[in-house]
């Protein structure tokens, strides 16, 4: 099982080149190239076939019509990851997805005292390797957990901890601060944890 | 951190910037040292990473097939 976060690569100067000129087949290598990253992307955030097919067609279609404005300032990567977040957020914005989530200011983090209360004992995790307790009630947990995080704080979480984004590259994409990232991350993931607690004990 | 006793607190703000810190740097000395007594904290700490690996397990998906016919009749430009 391997937990490595997959990297990648920035397309080849070249192709980029002839795509922003508007050939089309460079631009539909540049598809074929990045459509699992923004496929897998939206369907992690929306968690939902149809909205992430429809965040995938809407992206390229925003590329294709954006792409002469890419300054090469930032990364491809990058920049992608900014319009996929985007149509991600309006299509949650439209769906009204988020009137379920939580008020994660609620959530209070951990150690907010100093110390862990003196007669509390965390209970431990399960210690078995994880790809083997996958199963579907597991799967449903995770799926509505993050779901209950509102969608900035569910997207700073997947770019940073599951896509691997650095923090800098993060406050780029979602043109926040680097503190602010940090500060949503930690967030959002004392609150998930919160949700799998009970599971992962018993 | 040199003089003050290191909190749950801190090594909490600490380590969740990087949960993969070297901890065994020489800044990162107080922080493990306080971890190494506080079972605590290794429990809070593995909990945390468990859950950022259980994203990470799950899901993989993959873009579905003829997506590129959709974005070019869409933008109605042939292939
Ligand atoms: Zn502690």
């Amino acid at each position: 099982m391997k937990y490595n976060t997959p990297t990648h690569p920035e397309p080849d100067a070249k192709l980029l080149r002839s795509a922003k000129k508007g050939n089309h087949q460079a631009f539909a290598e540049l598809v074929r190239n990045y459509e699992d990253l923004v496929y897998s992307f939206a369907f992690k955030v929306c968690r939902n076939k149809d909205k992430a097919s429809e965040t995938l067609q809407d992206t390229f279609v925003n590329v294709y019509r954006k792409l002469d404005q890419f300054d090469h300032r930032s990364k491809f990567t990058t920049w992608l990851y900014s319009i996929v977040t985007n149509n991600c957020l309006m299509k949650n914005r439209r769906t009204k997805l988020d009137e379920a989530s939580i008020s994660i200011d609620s959530v209070p983090l951990p150690h907010e005292s100093d110390n862990h209360h003196r007669d509390e004992v965390i209970p431990e995790w399960r210690s078995t390797p994880l790809d083997k307790v996958m199963n579907s009630e597991l799967k449903d947990l995770l799926d509505n957990a993050i779901q209950k995080l509102p969608s900035d704080y569910r997207i700073v979480f997947i770019l940073r901890d599951v896509e691997g984004r650095s923090a800098e590259e993060t406050a780029k994409i979602l043109k926040l601060t680097v503190p602010a990232v940090k500060s949503r991350l930690r967030r959002a993931r004392v609150f998930l944890r919160e949700q799998l607690n009970q599971y992962m004990t018993s | 951190m040199k003089n003050k006793p290191v909190k749950c607190k801190d090594v909490f703000n600490y380590i969740c910037d990087k949960l993969d810190a070297d901890l065994n740097s020489p800044k990162c000395r107080s922080i493990k040292k306080h971890i190494d007594d506080c079972p605590n904290c290794i429990t809070y700490l593995d909990s945390l990473k468990k859950t950022i690996l259980l994203y990470k397990v799950y899901p993989k998906v993959k873009a579905p097939k003829g997506s590129i016919k959709e974005i070019f009749a869409k933008l109605e430009i042939e292939s």
